[in-house]
C-alpha cells in the first residue's frame, strides 16, 4: 500500500504502478550495491559517483530508466578510487550476462590504480616515481623509451588533458571497425594517427621501432576534439601516467573497460621556451582545466596536497589542545592533540600556542567570561583566532581577518564545533581517537578551502563564482534555504516523503518478517538544486543535518549536473536529542522521554534530488550493535522515493524558471545610463527608465505567465476545489489579499479583469480565513497535507501544462509605490529553520554590472546587521547558562537596522558632469513575536518602507 | 573575577624588561602575576613575530596590547558586563584609541625622549606620576559632553557672535609673541588662531583636555611645559592659560617669552576686559553648544556633528522636552543619553563610516588601525547613512562629503522619518552657524 489516504486516483495509482515495480525491482532483485565494497569498517560510507558529462545527463533526463553507465568513486581513509562498474539500475532493467566478468575487470583495475591514486595524495611532482611504481601487470609493458619522453620534457612542453572515454559506444554504434588503420586511438579517441607520414618526414624515428603518437588528425564529435586542448601536431605520451606508443597503444587502451575519465599526457610544440624542466609538472597543472571540479575531488579526497599548498601564504590553523600538562608523556608536543594543516601556514600559528594557552587560563579568572576570540599580526597578515573551551582542552581555529570578519568568526566556530559534535558526539570524541585524524584532516581541508579561496573549489562548474560574505551570511544562518513551491507539487511531495516515512512497504515494515524492524525513521527532509523543498524534521535536527550537508558542499554539488549517486551513510549525535535526555524541562512539560537511541544519517543523493533521513536505532526499533553499515532495504527505499519524485521534476524546474515572486529589479535599471538624465527621483511614471524597467520585468514573465507562487495559485484552481479545500487556502489568500492593494497600483502589469480577480481574492479572503496556520511549526504538517485530494493530484500534469497558456497573471510586489524597488531580500523563520531568499536563477537573470556588486554588499552588510542583533540579544543558545545578560553591548536590544549606501558606475570617464549616483537601502528587521523572524531586505531608496510590513507580506510564502 | 563589571585597568610596563610603571583605572589593581602573564604573553609573541593585538572574552571583555616605540607597553583591560563601550568590535576601537591617548599623555607630559630612552625606570616611574590626572580623566570620561577623546575632534562651542571672540583670540595671541592660541568655554573650544587649527586633532584634543585638568585645579593661571606629540616630541613648549571667568579659560603655545606674569597683568585685561560681556554670552550657551538662535527639531534628543574638514564637533543632549511629554513613559537620563551617543558613534564608526586619520605617526601605528578598519573595507558601496532601532531610543547617523551627523531621538518618532529629521538637522545647523 503506497498511499494512507483512503482514495487513490485512478491515473495516479496507474503512476504508482510504475514505482511499485521500480520498488519491487530494487527490493527482490538480490544484487549487491555498488557501494557495499566501500563501507568501511566503522560503518561509515560516502559514496559519490558521477554522471557523465552535461550531455549525457540530458540523455538521463530523455530516458531515465535506461541505464547509464557511471564512473564510481570510493572515498576511503587514504585514497580515493575510481571504480568502472555499470549502474545498479541498467542491471535492474536489463541484466548485463558479462557482469561478473565486469568486476573482476573493475578490480584488477582497481588494484592497478590504488598507487597511482596514493601518490595523488601526498603531491603531485613524483609522476615520473609513480611511474616507475605502477605494477605494469602483464598487458602494460613499461616501455623503455621513458628516459628518452624524459629528456624531451626539458625542451617540449607536456600538458595533460582528461577525456571522458566510453568503450561501451563502440559496441553500439557499428560492428567495430577495430582492425581498421586507426584503430581504438581513433575509434574511442578520436585521435588519427598515420605511422607512414611520420616515417617520411625524419629519419631519426624511422630508426625506432615503437614510434611517437603524433596527432595528424582529429575526429570530429570525438572526445577528443570535445576537450579543446589536443592539437594536431601534438604527440601522445601517456595515458594514465603508462607511457605509450604505436606499439601499445591498442593494448593500453583496449584494457579501458568501461566508461572513464583518463589523463593523457601530450608534448605539445607550442611554448617551447618558458617550460624549463622544474617547473613542468606545476604547468601542467594549471595547464589542465580539470574536468571535474575540484570541490569534487576534494570531496574524494584527491589533491588535497596542491589545494592546501595554494593557500600556503596564508595563515590558518586548527588545534586542539590539551590544557592539562603531562609531565610523563614521552611524546613531542604532546599538548597538540590534533593539528591540521601541517604547513607553512601553520608555523607561526603553532609556535605561539602558548599564547592561546596562557590566554585561556587566566582571562576568565580577569574579566569574568571565557576567551572567545583573539587577533595577532602575522607580519601582514591580521589573523582573528577563536576558543571553544571543552572540559579540559581548546579548540583554537586561525582564520585570515579579510576572510572571516571577527563580527562573525564566533557564528563560524560554532557551526564548525556543532558539525563535529553531531558527526562525533563531542570533540574529545572528534579529536582524541587517533583513526580519525585522516577523516578530519580532510574535514577540515574542507573547511579552510571553503573560507579561503572558495572560488577555487567553483571552478569548472556552471556556477558563478560566490564570494565570501554571502557564504558566511548565508551558512551561518540557522535556517536552511528554502523554495516556495506551488501547493500542489508540495502536496505531492509531502505525501511521497510521508509514505517513505511510514516505512510500511515491503522489508520495511514489522509485518515482513514478523521482527522488529531495524530503524525507525525519525523524518527526512528533501533538497533540490541545494533548496529545501520538503522537511519532516524538527528544526534542530534539520540543523544538524543542514550543518552536515553544507560543510561537505553536498548542496552545491547536487545543483550541478553532475551528482550520478551519492549514498552517505554515518552514525550521527543530533544535538537537540543527545541533550534533551538531560534537561528535564521537556519530560515535565510532555511527560514524555525522547528514547535513548543511537541515531544514523543516510543522505541518498540522484541528481539533482538529495534526501536526508535520519533513524534511530533501539528505540522502538531493534538496538544497533557495533557499527552497523547501510541497510539496502533502507537505501533502495530512499532510492525509489527520489525516482518516484523526478516525475515531479518538471514542475519544480518551472518554478524555478517561474519570474521572481516578489519581483525584483536590477540595480542597474536604477541608473541613468552615461546619456541619460541626472537624476531618478523625479522619473514621472511614463519615464523610459520605468517602461524599461517594467519591461524587463515583463520580459523573463511573457515565455511563461501565470506563475507567480503567492498571488494567483489559489485563484487558479477550480471552484469546485476552493469550496472543499478552503480552510487550507487561506493562508495564500491573506498573503494575496494584503499584497491587493499594491497590486492594484501597480499600473504597468494591472491587467482589464484585475478588479475581477481582486473581488475574488476577497471573497476567498472572507471565507477562507487566515487562521494563522504558518505558525504550525514543521514538526507535524497541516492536515491538507495528509489528505491529498485525489482529484487534484491525478490532474496535475494537466494543470501544469493548462498554466502554461493561461493569460492572466499578477506579480506579487513587495515594495509600494507606483515603481518596483525590490533589490534582494533574505526572510528567516527561525521556527521552522528555513529561509526565502531569491533563487540563484533569479538573480542571476538580473544580471548587470551593479547588481552583482550590490548582492555582494547587501550580504556583506546583513553580516553586520545580524551581528547586530546576535549581540544584542539576551544570549539564549550556546554557553547560555555562563553568559551574563546583555553580553556588554550596551545599546539595548535592537529591533531594527538599516544602512543606507550609494554607488556610481565604475570607469566613469566624463570630466564635465558628476558620476550618476544610485542609493539603497539594505535593512534588517529581527521579529520576536509571533514567531522569531529575521528580515533582510534592499530596495532603492527612493521610497520610504517599513519594513515589518515587508517582512509580513514575505512570511506569507513561507507556508510550510 | 578580577575586574568590575565594565570597567577599564590600563596598565603600563617597559617593553623589554617587563617592569611595571604604573597602573590606572579599576578600585581594585590585577595582582602582579596577571599583570606578568599579560605581558608575557605579549612578549612570547614578539619572539615569533607574532604581535598580539586583541582579545575579547564572553560578555565583551577586552584586552588590548599596544607597545610605542619599542619601549613602553600599554595594556587597556575592560572587564565585561554592562555600561561599557559596546561589545566586541566597538569596545576594541574605543580602547586603541584609549592606548593611543594615553600615549600622547605621557609624551605630552614627558616629552618622547624619556619615554623612548628608558635610563632610569626609577625617576621615570616618578615623572610619570604627573601624568594621572590627565589618564584619569582619558579612563573615566567623567565629563558630560566631551567626546574629543572619541572622535579625535575638538569639542567645540558656536559662540553667538564668533567673529568679536575671534578677534581678541588673534589679537592677544599675537601680542604673546605666538601663534598658537584658544579660547575654552566649560571645557570646549569656542575659537582658535589659524595655527592652532593645525595641530593635529589628537593634539587639540589633548592639549583642551590638559586645559580642563589645569582649571579644575582652581588657580587662575598658570605656565606649564608641554610637548606636542606630533608636531615637536623632543622639545618643549610653554602652555600659558589664563582664567578668565570661572569656566572661560584662554591659552597660548609659546617659547620662553613672555613670562606668566607679563602676560597675565598686561595682556588677559587689554585684550579680554572689553569681551566680558561677549564671554557671559558664551557661558550661557552652555552645554547646548549652540546659540539659541538655532532652533532645532523637537524631537532631537541628543545629537554629535563632526566637521570632516576644520575636525570638529558638536554635541548637545536636549533633555528639556521630555519634561513636557508625560507619557513618554521611560525617560532617557542625561548620562544615558551621552553613553547612548558614544555608543551609537562607536557602533557606526566601526562597521560603516571612516574615521578620517590625519596622522598616523608610524608604520605600526596604522597596522594597528587597519584592525579595526577591516570590516569597513569590505563593503563595495560606500555607506552614507545608517539607523538604528533599540527599546530606548532611535539611532541615525549620516555622512557628507563634509559631515558626520549622529542623532538621537525618541522611540516614538516612526522610522521612516528619522531620515527627514536627520537632514533636516544637519541643515539648520549648518545653514544657521556656517559650522
Amino acid at each position: 500500500m503506497m498511499f494512507n489516504g483512503p482514495a487513490d486516483g485512478a491515473s495516479f495509482s496507474k503512476n504508482l504502478e510504475d514505482f511499485d515495480s521500480i520498488r519491487s525491482v530494487l527490493l527482490y532483485s538480490d544484487l549487491e550495491p555498488e557501494w557495499l565494497d566501500e563501507i568501511q569498517k566503522n560503518g561509515e560510507l560516502f559514496y559519490l559517483e558521477l554522471s557523465e558529462g552535461e550531455e549525457d545527463a540530458a540523455l538521463i533526463q530523455a530516458n531515465a530508466c535506461h541505464g547509464v553507465s557511471t564512473n564510481h568513486v570510493r572515498f576511503s581513509e587514504k585514497e580515493a578510487e575510481i571504480i568502472i562498474e555499470q549502474n545498479k539500475k541498467q542491471r535492474c532493467c536489463s541484466r548485463v550476462k558479462g557482469e561478473t566478468a565486469l568486476k573482476k575487470l573493475a578490480r584488477i583495475l582497481r588494484r592497478k590504480r590504488r598507487p597511482s591514486q596514493r601518490k595523488g595524495g601526498g603531491g603531485k611532482d613524483g609522476s615520473k616515481d609513480s611511474t616507475a611504481l605502477t605494477p605494469p601487470a602483464s598487458i602494460l609493458k613499461n616501455q623503455p623509451s621513458q628516459r628518452q619522453g624524459v629528456s624531451v620534457q626539458q625542451q617540449q612542453q607536456l600538458k595533460e588533458v582528461c577525456v571522458y572515454l566510453n568503450p561501451k559506444r563502440l559496441g553500439g554504434s557499428s560492428s567495430a571497425p577495430l582492425s581498421d588503420s586507426g584503430g581504438l586511438l581513433e575509434a574511442l579517441l578520436g585521435v588519427i594517427h598515420r605511422p607512414s607520414w611520420t616515417r617520411g618526414q625524419g629519419a631519426s624515428t624511422v630508426l625506432r621501432q615503437e614510434e611517437r603518437l603524433t596527432v595528424h588528425g582529429l575526429i570530429p564529435n570525438s572526445p577528443a576534439i570535445k576537450c579543446g586542448q589536443i592539437l594536431i601536431g601534438d604527440a601522445l605520451v601517456a595515458v594514465d601516467d603508462v607511457d605509450v606508443t604505436s606499439e601499445n597503444i591498442e593494448r593500453v587502451l583496449s584494457c579501458i573497460p568501461g566508461p572513464t575519465q583518463v589523463r593523457l599526457t601530450l608534448e605539445t610544440v607550442a611554448h617551447v621556451d618558458n617550460g624549463s624542466a622544474g617547473d613542468a609538472p606545476s604547468a601542467r597543472r594549471t595547464k589542465s582545466s580539470p574536468p571535474v571540479s575540484q570541490l569534487v575531488r576534494l570531496l574524494w579526497g584527491e589533491d588535497t596536497a596542491e589545494l592546501q599548498m595554494s593557500i600556503g601564504h596564508i595563515p590558518h590553523v586548527v588545534m586542539y589542545l590539551s590544557l592539562k600538562l603531562d609531565s610523563t608523556s614521552t611524546q613531542e608536543e604532546e599538548e597538540i592533540l590534533y593539528q591540521y594543516p601541517v604547513s607553512d601556514a601553520s608555523i607561526q600559528l603553532k609556535a605561539v600556542r602558548g599564547i592561546f594557552l596562557t590566554l585561556c587560563d587566566m582571562l576568565e579568572n580577569v574579566t569574568g567570561g571565557r576567551i572567545v576570540s583573539s587577533s595577532l599580526l602575522l607580519g601582514k597578515h591580521l589573523v582573528h583566532v577563536g576558543y571553544w573551551k571543552e572540559g579540559n582542552n581548546l579548540l583554537v581555529v586561525g582564520l585570515p581577518a579579510e576572510r572571516v570578519p571577527l563580527l562573525y568568526l564566533q557564528t563560524v566556530l560554532g557551526d564548525v564545533v556543532r558539525t563535529l559534535k553531531v558527526m562525533y558526539g563531542s570533540l574529545d570524541r572528534a579529536f582524541c581517537k587517533s583513526d580519525n585524524t585522516p577523516r578530519l584532516d580532510h574535514f577540515f581541508c574542507l573547511f579552510f578551502q571553503q573560507l579561503i579561496q572558495p572560488s577555487r573549489l567553483r571552478d569548472g562548474s556552471s556556477t558563478p563564482p560566490t564570494d565570501v560574505s554571502v557564504t558566511l551570511f548565508l551558512e551561518g544562518l540557522p535556517a536552511v534555504r528554502w523554495l516556495t513551491l506551488p501547493p500542489e507539487i508540495k502536496v505531492e511531495v509531502d505525501s511521497v516523503l510521508s509514505d517513505f516515512e511510514s516505512s510500511d512497504f515491503g522489508e520495511m515494515s514489522e509485518d515482513f518478517f514478523g521482527l522488529r524492524r531495524l530503524y525507525v525513521i525519525l523524518g527526512s527532509c528533501l533538497f533540490y538544486k541545494s533548496y529545501l523543498i520538503a522537511n519532516h524534521l524538527p528544526k534542530e535536527d534539520l540543523l544538524d543535518v543542514c550543518l552536515y550537508c553544507q560543510h561537505y558542499c553536498l548542496l552545491p554539488l547536487a545543483s550541478e549536473q553532475r551528482v550520478g549517486q551519492l549514498v552517505i551513510w554515518r552514525e550521527v549525535f543530533p544535538q537537540q536529542r543527545a541533550h534533551s535526555g538531560s534537561s528535564s524541562r521537556s519530560r515535565a512539560v510532555t511527560g514524555f522521554t525522547p528514547p535513548h537511541g543511537r541515531h544514523f544519517l543516510l543522505i541518498v543523493g540522484l541528481r539533482h534530488f538529495m534526501q536526508c533521513v535520519l533513524l534511530e536505532a533501539g528505540g522502538c526499533s531493534s538496538p544497533a550493535l557495533a557499527y552497523p553499515g547501510p541497510d539496502c532495504v533502507y537505501v533502495d527505499q530512499v532510492k525509489a522515493t527520489l525516482l518516484q519524485l523526478e516525475a515531479l521534476e518538471a514542475g519544480i524546474e518551472e518554478r524555478l524558471n517561474a519570474p521572481p515572486a516578489p519581483c525584483l529589479s536590477c540595480a542597474d535599471w536604477f541608473l541613468p545610463a552615461a546619456t541619460a538624465r541626472d537624476r531618478l527621483d523625479s522619473v514621472a511614471s511614463s519615464s523610459p527608465v520605468l517602461s524599461k524597467l517594467s519591461g524587463t520585468v515583463k520580459g523573463p514573465s511573457s515565455g511563461s505567465r501565470g506563475r507567480s507562487l503567492f498571488g494567483e495559485m489559489s485563484r487558479r484552481c477550480s471552484p469546485q476545489r476552493s469550496l472543499s479545500d478552503s480552510g487550507s487556502e487561506g493562508q495564500m489568500d491573506a498573503g494575496s489579499g494584503s499584497s491587493s492593494s499594491t497590486v492594484a497600483g501597480f499600473s504597468p502589469h494591472s491587467t482589464p479583469d484585475s478588479a475581477r480577480k481582486l473581488e475574488r481574492r476577497r471573497d476567498s479572503l472572507g471565507s477562507g480565513g487566515s487562521d494563522g496556520s504558518g505558525g504550525s511549526g514543521g514538526l507535524f504538517k497541516t492536515p491538507r497535507m495528509k489528505h491529498p485530494n485525489p482529484f487534484y493530484l491525478g490532474t496535475l500534469k494537466k494543470t501544469l501544462t493548462d498554466r502554461e497558456t493561461e493569460e492572466m497573471y499578477t506579480t506579487m510586489k513587495l515594495t509600494s509605490g507606483s515603481e518596483n524597488t525590490l533589490f534582494h531580500y533574505v526572510l528567516m523563520d527561525g521556527v521552522q529553520g528555513i529561509f526565502i531568499a531569491p533563487t540563484h536563477r533569479e538573480t542571476a537573470q538580473l544580471s548587470g554590472s551593479i547588481h552583482p556588486q550590490l548582492i555582494r554588499n547587501f550580504h556583506h552588510c546583513c553580516l553586520s546587521i545580524r551581528a547586530a542583533f546576535q549581540q544584542s540579544l539576551p544570549a539564549r543558545s550556546r554557553r547560555a547558562a555562563e553568559r551574563p545578560q546583555g553580553g556588554g553591548w550596551g545599546l539595548g536590544p535592537v529591533k531594527e537596522h538599516g544602512v543606507l549606501f550609494q554607488c556610481k558606475p565604475e570607469n566613469w570617464t566624463d570630466q564635465r558632469k558628476p558620476a550618476p549616483t544610485m542609493t539603497y537601502w539594505v535593512i534588517g528587521r529581527m521579529l520576536l513575536e509571533p514567531i522569531p523572524q529575521e528580515f533582510y531586505v534592499c530596495f532603492h531608496d527612493s521610497v520610504a518602507e517599513v519594513p515589518v510590513e515587508m517582512a509580513f507580506r514575505l512570511s506569507f510564502g513561507l507556508a510550510l | 573575577m578580577m575586574l568590575q563589571d565594565g570597567s577599564t585597568q590600563l596598565l603600563c610596563l617597559t617593553a623589554t624588561s617587563g617592569v611595571p610603571l604604573f597602573t590606572r583605572g579599576a578600585s581594585r589593581q590585577l595582582p602582579f602575576s596577571i599583570i606578568g602573564s599579560l605581558n608575557g604573553v605579549h612578549m612570547f609573541g614578539g619572539g615569533q613575530e607574532v604581535v598580539l593585538s586583541s582579545c575579547e572574552t564572553e560578555g565583551g571583555g577586552k584586552v588590548v596590547w599596544r607597545v610605542f616605540h619599542d619601549s613602553v607597553m600599554l595594556i587597556a583591560v575592560s572587564g565585561s558586563g554592562h555600561g561599557g563601550a559596546g561589545s566586541g568590535k566597538e569596545k576594541e576601537a574605543h580602547l586603541q584609541r584609549l592606548l593611543e591617548n594615553v600615549w600622547n599623555c605621557m609624551v605630552l607630559v614627558l616629552g618622547e625622549e624619556e619615554l623612548v630612552n628608558i635610563r632610569n625606570v626609577e625617576r621615570l616611574k616618578r615623572d610619570l606620576r604627573s601624568c594621572f590626572n590627565l589618564i584619569d580623566q582619558l579612563l573615566e570620561e567623567k565629563q558630560e559632553g566631551i567626546l574629543g577623546n572619541l572622535t579625535h575632534c575638538a569639542d567645540s562651542l558656536l559662540p553667538p557672535n564668533p567673529s568679536l571672540v575671534q578677534a581678541a583670540v588673534d589679537g592677544f595671541t599675537q601680542a604673546a609673541d605666538s601663534e598658537f592660541g584658544c579660547l575654552l568655554v566649560h571645557g570646549r573650544m569656542v575659537s582658535a588662531t589659524e595655527k592652532w587649527w593645525r595641530l593635529a586633532p589628537q593634539e587639540i584634543v589633548l592639549l583642551a583636555a590638559l586645559m580642563r585638568t589645569l582649571s579644575a585645579s582652581g588657580s587662575s593661571s598658570c605656565d606649564y611645559p608641554v610637548f606636542l606629540p606630533h608636531g615637536s616630541p623632543t622639545v618643549a613648549h610653554r602652555l600659558l592659560r589664563f582664567q578668565l571667568l570661572p569656566g572661560a579659560d584662554v591659552c597660548v603655545l609659546c617659547g620662553p617669552t613672555p613670562s606668566l606674569q607679563r602676560a597675565q597683568s598686561g595682556l588677559v585685561v587689554r585684550f579680554w576686559a572689553p569681551l566680558a560681556e561677549t564671554l557671559r554670552e558664551c557661558l550661557t550657551v552652555g552645554g547646548r553648544c549652540l546659540p539659541a538662535s538655532v532652533s532645532l527639531h523637537p524631537d532631537v534628543l541628543a545629537f554629535l556633528l563632526i566637521n570632516r574638514e576644520t575636525r570638529r564637533s558638536i554635541s548637545c543632549v536636549l533633555c528639556s522636552h521630555t519634561t513636557t511629554k508625560p507619557s513618554a513613559a521611560p525617560v532617557l537620563s542625561n548620562g544615558r543619553c551621552w553613553e547612548l551617543l558614544k555608543l551609537f558613534y562607536n557602533f557606526s564608526i566601526t562597521r560603516y563610516f571612516s574615521q578620517e586619520e590625519t596622522l598616523c605617526a608610524s608604520q605600526d601605528e596604522s597596522a594597528q588601525r587597519n584592525t579595526t578598519e577591516e570590516f569597513v573595507r569590505g563593503f563595495t558601496h560606500q555607506p552614507l547613512q545608517c539607523y538604528l532601532v533599540t527599546e530606548e531610543c532611535k539611532s541615525y547617523g549620516l555622512q557628507t562629503a563634509q559631515h558626520q551627523l549622529f542623532l538621537l531621538v525618541p522611540p516614538s518618532v516612526p522610522t521612516f522619518a528619522l531620515r527627514t529629521v536627520a537632514t533636516q538637522t544637519l541643515t539648520d545647523i549648518v545653514t544657521a552657524t556656517g559650522f
